[in-house]
């Protein structure tokens, strides 16, 4: 275990990234370390057929059509473009393939408003331009300049939130494959080694603030990721997630299945529930994605360990609940008709309920009432 | 079984490996030993039985193929199918269709199911690339073949399963996957695992999305090629599989198991009955029955099942079109799954050279007929020694253990060639960009390169039609969809689309038949599916009038879009000169010979509807004059027409409310204007229905004055069919007294019914318009009532509809409120005038319009003096006034016309004579003494 906040994948599966591509016999593209095949195994866990000796776990849960069409994307010579709702592992999943591929997830440029084009090219480390002048060595490249010098993976998280002039920068970079540095007399041309590619991560939610031009979108491979609606996905996503939380905070903690049922029943409920609402105001401002949902199960984890009773209750959960998804005025009365409305009637069902529910009820109830 | 001995060794090493498996995988012989040695088992029982059993897959080219050179091979003399056993009289009709199309049973009067159920309808889809069209095209095409349906009929199908009746699936299908409606589906060969997690780990496993996928990848390619022996085998092994690790779902199981009982006890029946040799007959099947384990299995299985009677439900048998994606929608297969399966099956088809057996028209029945007997022919040397193989099963069997070495080949390669992938990927590309996509040469490369890429990811060695999809969304399909299509569509459409059936003219019930012939003079192929532009010029051609008269009940009939005019309309005493339809009776041919269930013509189908619609238990007046108004209109049936009108009499008299009061007073206003304009006579019906309308509604009047539930619309509709009726109903021996009665027993409380009621009163004469007029403005003066101001406007306006005469009172009311009530009063109540006037009473509108024309100036400049005409002073001097002072005149006036004095002497009982009066003075004095003569003749003469 590393001693990271938060290891990347290629350090947190370091040895198992080792093992497979000691194991791994499948012919590579360009310099990636692992055989596609193999990829697709470090992603989305081994099965019984492929016949490894080791169980490899599955890290990103999803359709495995859609792994395997990034995965082949990074081997043509399109970048990558990974698009969906906020919170459906769309960043996840780049970052494990640009472990797998390249052992390295982290050159990253996030896009925001202030993202300018030095962040996706290469700025200069003014001081030594003016003791040296302007050269290779007084030239701060950016993430995606490194990847193109060393053959490897450029993120680009959020695209759609830079600015469009930006956004044009890649084009050259995707098509050419080259930079030129115009102020370098020599070597004024960076050119891309083999491997290099873009996977890039773009919010369905953003669409229109900065809409890609056709041009860039030609370059892209586009993967849409849709959120998980299936119950057996998700119950896996959160349990995953939440062991590694447990890991990483070496909590005891028992997570009872079936608190994780009402954890999942209620996100499915609100989400119905959003999904019918007339109107914005009628409807919760978080998505209630997955990402969210492990957020409530690991805020609940943690009070629980550090401020209750060491186990987890449905109470705690509940409460975990209403503070994180509580976020605007509109959100309160919306999660009270919840709990009214169809908790309470849960709780007098006695094939549903064995307590948990009641006892959700009630913690929600009275964060509920802390809050007003 | 004199063979038994022979084919005991057969699996005798596949058992041996199994078992071995099983030992080293489950630690010992338990539950897996039992299960592996049962597959060989099932297969062993099904290759020894004496009849031969075929197995088949639903809409699978290698199935068809198989079944095909089977055929050819062993000549059966009779083929027994697995299919409805009532639809068999059709399948003669499938050689005048173009294929798919399903073979459907149909019921709408239940008899046995509960009412809610209906209507019933059954479907059996057939497409050409199938093993069970095959059998239907060789048994049809060949001299001296019996073809046998044994499954159950479609009445047992219902029987047996009735919870899919009652819990039809939700999900909203698109137009194309509608064309078999709700129908429940049966289909030949429904193979598929019933165990969630068995298909989920087939489908992880061979990395395929979908089941359809996975068939097609590990059983249909390996299997195109594959020989009888090792077909048969495969698919019983598939079939016991799939059965054997089912979940025990009893009711499916019961169901499934009842099916082979009724199968095999009717095929026994049948060999018994006709003494057909079992080894001249095969048994086409699902692989799922091929592994049956119920006793009657087998020619000499155990007897003794009991076939249920068929319900009292009268079915009706048809053919319909259908479509590929109607088939995938109902059956749960991959979008474009069957798609792909006929563009294998034509592949198949050059591949191995088998020649299928297809239904010809009879159009060119010569050909056909010369045809298939030549290629039987050429067959016949090989074809000979059939009946030897078929005399001995254990011939079949002998040969046999193929299934070791099926199962240890590896994959086959699926022969998707890289030209093909090639000619894809430039294909999609220009669909890709003639549905809007910006699809260039590069994409077209890129698709090529990412299927490979794919197909390798998926250890395939080529890419699938299912690669080449992913890939091609991958490449081209951005973050929105430009078009109608998606890229996932526009490939499926590459791939052989979707493909729509037809039923043949010949094939058609005879009402679709009578139907396409009476339009046979528009000159147009309403055939073919797609919207057809008919002009009807009647004027000059005046024998269109007959197709316009069956547009019409067509449009009637049919769903929306079947025939929808565009020029022209058909109203009652209109006769029609020009009119262009657009028609599209190709892509509504289920709703037409849906149609044709119900009756041998339109004008039968259109009667029996018109009746059922008056005669429903819940139809009121209004309903049932539509329904006459309809039958007029579209039937030009005065006798239908009396009939519906004799039951809209009944119906109105038991009616107690006056909901449907404005409906029922346009309808009889329409049909009486109708009648009196074209025939001689009024038919009796409407005579009395107009005098116990209008003893019916008064009788109602006082009543709906105050009830809540009505509305003032619906008062006011009664009061306008008591006065416009009144002097028909007069005529007819009707009592006004009664309508004098009705109002004088009125006492509305509700604003708008007191100023409604009032107008009625003004009709009637029991109140001066001069009066109604103060009324109203003593309203508007009165501060405590002004806010209900609008209340009685309304009422005023509703009451145009029965006194039309009142439009200048109304008019001038509606500009006082204009002028005179205050803002808050008037601004909320201007929206609820507007939308009255527009909603409710589209007709008084023009009315009220018309009338302000007339009453307010035309220019601008003229509004400076002008006046209103309720503002001008009154009339200054009336003349009655200049009678009273002049007496001297009416002595003149009474001596110049004497007979109103005399008549009212007469009424006063009076016998006096006249005499001449001497002198002015005499008469005046008389005047003076006897004033009262004079005074009433003066009421009676200045009385409005």
């Amino acid at each position: 275990m590393s001693d990271l906040l938060r290891a990347p994948a290629e350090i947190k599966y370091a040895d198992e990234l080792a093992w497979l591509e000691s194991v791994d016999t499948g012919t590579k593209p360009f310099t990636w370390r692992l055989s596609p095949k193999m990829i697709r195994t470090f992603v989305l866990g081994s099965q019984p057929g492929d016949q490894l000796d080791r169980k490899v776990e599955q890290k990103w849960f999803g359709d495995a059509a859609i792994v395997e069409r990034a995965i082949v994307t990074l081997a043509s010579d399109r970048g990558l473009l990974l698009i969906g709702d906020p919170g459906t592992g769309k960043s996840w999943l780049a970052e494990l393939l640009s472990a797998a591929v390249c052992r390295n997830s982290t050159l990253v440029v996030q896009g925001t408003a202030g993202t300018t084009e030095d962040h996706i090219k290469y700025s200069w480390n003014v001081s030594m331009v003016i003791a040296q002048g302007q050269s290779r060595a007084s030239m701060i490249p950016s993430p995606i300049m490194t990847a193109m010098e060393t053959g490897a993976i450029g993120r680009f998280e959020e695209l759609t939130r830079a600015t469009s002039d930006v956004q044009d920068a890649l084009i050259s970079i995707l098509s050419e494959k080259y930079i030129s540095v115009p102020e370098l007399e020599e070597n004024g041309t960076v050119f891309a080694r083999p491997g290099f590619s873009v996977i890039a991560t773009a919010n369905s939610r953003d669409r229109g603030v900065n809409d890609l031009s056709s041009a860039l979108k030609r370059r892209f491979n586009f993967v849409r990721i849709p959120v998980v609606t299936n119950r057996r996905s998700e119950t896996e996503i959160v349990r995953f997630r939440t062991e590694e939380l447990l890991r990483r905070h070496q909590i005891t903690l028992d997570v009872p299945p079936t608190l994780l049922d009402v954890l999942l029943q209620s996100f499915a409920d609100l989400r119905e529930a959003s999904a019918a609402a007339g109107s914005d105001d009628e409807r919760l401002e978080s998505a209630l994605s997955s990402a969210e949902q492990i957020g409530v199960l690991e805020d609940a984890i943690l009070h629980s360990n550090f401020f209750g009773r060491q186990t987890l209750t449905a109470d705690t959960l509940a409460s975990s609940l209403v503070s994180s998804l509580a976020r605007r005025d509109e959100d309160t009365p919306i999660l009270n008709k919840y709990l009214h409305g169809v908790v309470a009637p849960r709780t007098e069902d006695s094939v549903q309920n064995s307590g948990e529910w009641t006892q959700f009820l009630q913690g929600g109830q009275a964060a509920l009432k802390a809050l007003a | 079984m004199s063979p038994t001995t022979a084919p005991v060794g057969v699996f005798d090493a596949l058992r041996g490996q199994l078992q071995d498996a099983a030992t080293a995988f489950a630690d010992g012989p338990d539950a897996l030993q039992g299960l592996l040695l049962g597959l060989v088992d099932d297969v062993d029982r099904a290759v020894r039985e004496p009849l031969e059993i075929f197995p088949v897959c639903h809409h699978s080219p290698a199935s068809a193929v198989a079944m095909a050179r089977r055929l050819r091979e062993k000549q059966p003399k009779v083929v027994y199918l697995e299919l409805c056993e009532d639809m068999a009289p059709l399948l003669s009709e499938l050689r005048n269709c173009t294929l798919p199309v399903a073979v459907q049973a149909f019921a709408t009067e239940l008899d046995g199911f509960p009412a809610d159920w209906g209507p019933l309808s059954v479907v059996a889809p057939i497409t050409e690339a199938s093993a069970e069209y095959q059998a239907i095209a060789y048994a049809q095409s060949t001299p001296g073949v019996e073809l046998v349906l044994v499954d159950r009929s479609s009445d047992h199908v219902f029987q047996w399963e009735p919870r899919r009746a009652t819990s039809p699936d939700q999900q909203e299908p698109d137009e194309e996957a509608a064309l078999h409606g709700d129908a429940v589906g049966v289909e030949i060969g429904d193979l598929r695992p019933r165990f969630a997690e068995l298909e989920e780990h087939l489908l992880r496993n061979g990395r395929v999305r979908h089941w359809s996928e996975w068939w097609h990848q590990y059983v249909e390619l390996p299997l195109g090629d594959a020989d009888h022996d090792t077909y048969r085998q495969v698919m019983f092994l598939v079939g016991s599989l799939f059965r054997r690790l089912a979940p025990g779902e009893s009711a499916r199981v019961r169901v499934d198991e009842d099916r082979e009982r009724y199968m095999w006890t009717r095929m026994r029946e049948h060999l018994a009955a006709t003494g057909t040799d079992p080894g001249e007959a095969v048994y086409v099947c699902g692989a799922f029955h091929a592994a049956s384990r119920v006793e009657e299995f087998g020619v000499h299985g155990a007897t003794g099942f009991e076939i249920a009677p068929r319900t009292g439900t009268t079915w009706q048998y048809g053919l319909i079109p259908s479509s590929h994606t109607a088939i995938e929608a109902q059956f749960g297969l991959a979008p474009g799954s069957v798609s792909i399966a006929a563009t294998q099956w034509t592949k198949n088809l050059k591949r191995t050279r088998a020649v299928p057996f297809r239904l010809e028209r009879p159009a060119g029945g010569k050909k056909p007929a010369a045809r298939t007997p030549a290629r039987t022919a050429r067959s016949a040397p090989s074809a000979l020694p059939g009946p030897a193989t078929a005399a001995d099963p254990a011939g079949a069997a002998a040969p046999a253990d193929r299934l070791s070495g099926f199962l240890r080949r590896p994959g086959v390669v699926d022969p998707v060639d890289e030209a093909e992938l090639l000619g894809w990927s430039v294909g999609i590309v220009h669909a890709a960009r003639r549905a809007g996509y910006l699809a260039s040469t590069a994409d077209a490369i890129a698709v090529f390169e990412t299927s490979v890429l794919l197909a390798g990811m998926r250890d395939r060695a080529k890419p699938t039609p299912y690669d080449f999809q992913d890939a091609a969304v991958t490449c081209i399909e951005k973050d929105s969809v430009p078009g109608r299509r998606d890229v996932r569509r526009l490939v499926e459409i590459m791939m052989g689309g979707d493909r729509i059936g037809r039923v043949g003219y010949d094939a058609l019930p005879p009402l679709a038949r009578d139907v396409h012939d009476r339009l046979a003079p528009l000159d147009l192929n309403l055939q073919q599916r797609g919207v057809k532009r008919a002009l009807l010029d009647i004027a000059s051609r005046p024998e269109l009038e007959r197709c316009s008269d069956l547009l019409w009940m067509l449009r009637y009939l049919m769903p929306a879009g079947t025939a929808r005019p565009i020029m022209g309309e058909r109203v009652l005493g209109q006769r029609p000169i020009q009119e262009s339809w657009d028609l599209a009776l190709g892509t509504h041919q289920r709703a037409l010979i849906e149609l044709g269930y119900e009756g041998v013509s339109v004008e039968q189908v259109l009667e029996q509807r018109l009746r059922r619609k008056a005669y429903h238990p819940l139809a009121t007046t209004a309903t049932v004059l539509e329904a006459v108004e309809d039958a007029t209109l579209y039937l030009r049936s005065a006798r239908l027409a009396d009939e519906l009108g004799a039951h809209a009499l009944k119906v109105l008299a038991t009616e107690r409310t006056v909901e449907s009061a404005p409906d029922v007073l346009r309808r009889v206003r329409r049909l009486l204007a109708y009648y009196r304009t074209s025939q001689p006579v009024l038919p009796a019906w409407i005579e009395s229905f107009v005098t116990s309308g209008y003893a019916h509604y008064c009788t109602l009047l006082p009543r709906a004055f105050v009830d809540e539930d009505a509305t003032v619309r619906q008062v006011a509709a009664m009061l306008g069919f008591l006065f416009t009726m009144e002097s028909l109903a007069l005529s007819l021996g009707c009592d006004r007294t009664q309508l004098e009665l009705a109002v004088a027993q009125s006492h509305p409380e509700e604003p708008s019914r007191v100023a409604l009621l009032w107008a009625a009163q003004v009709q009637l004469g029991r109140l001066s318009r001069a009066e109604l007029r103060g009324r109203c403005d003593e309203l508007l003066g009165n501060p405590l009532v002004l806010p209900s101001y609008p209340a009685y406007l309304s009422g005023l306006v509703h009451a145009l509809e029965p006194v039309p005469g009142l439009v200048d009172v109304v008019v001038e009311a509606v500009s006082q409120a204009l002028g005179r009530l205050p803002d808050p009063v008037l601004l909320p109540w201007l929206p609820t005038l507007i939308t009255a006037l527009r909603a409710d009473n589209a007709d008084l509108a023009p009315l009220l319009v018309r009338e302000a024309g007339r009453i307010f100036p035309g220019r601008l400049a003229e509004l400076d003096q002008w006046v209103p005409p309720w503002r001008e002073p009154a009339p200054t001097a009336p003349p009655t006034s200049r009678a009273r002072t002049d007496a001297p005149a009416g002595v003149a006036l009474l001596a110049a016309h004497p007979a109103a004095c005399d008549a009212a002497a007469r009424l006063l009982g009076c016998d006096a004579t006249w005499r001449t009066a001497p002198a002015a003075p005499a008469g005046a004095r008389l005047l003076a003494t006897h004033p009262e003569a004079a005074l009433a003749l003066e009421a009676l003469l200045t009385k409005r």
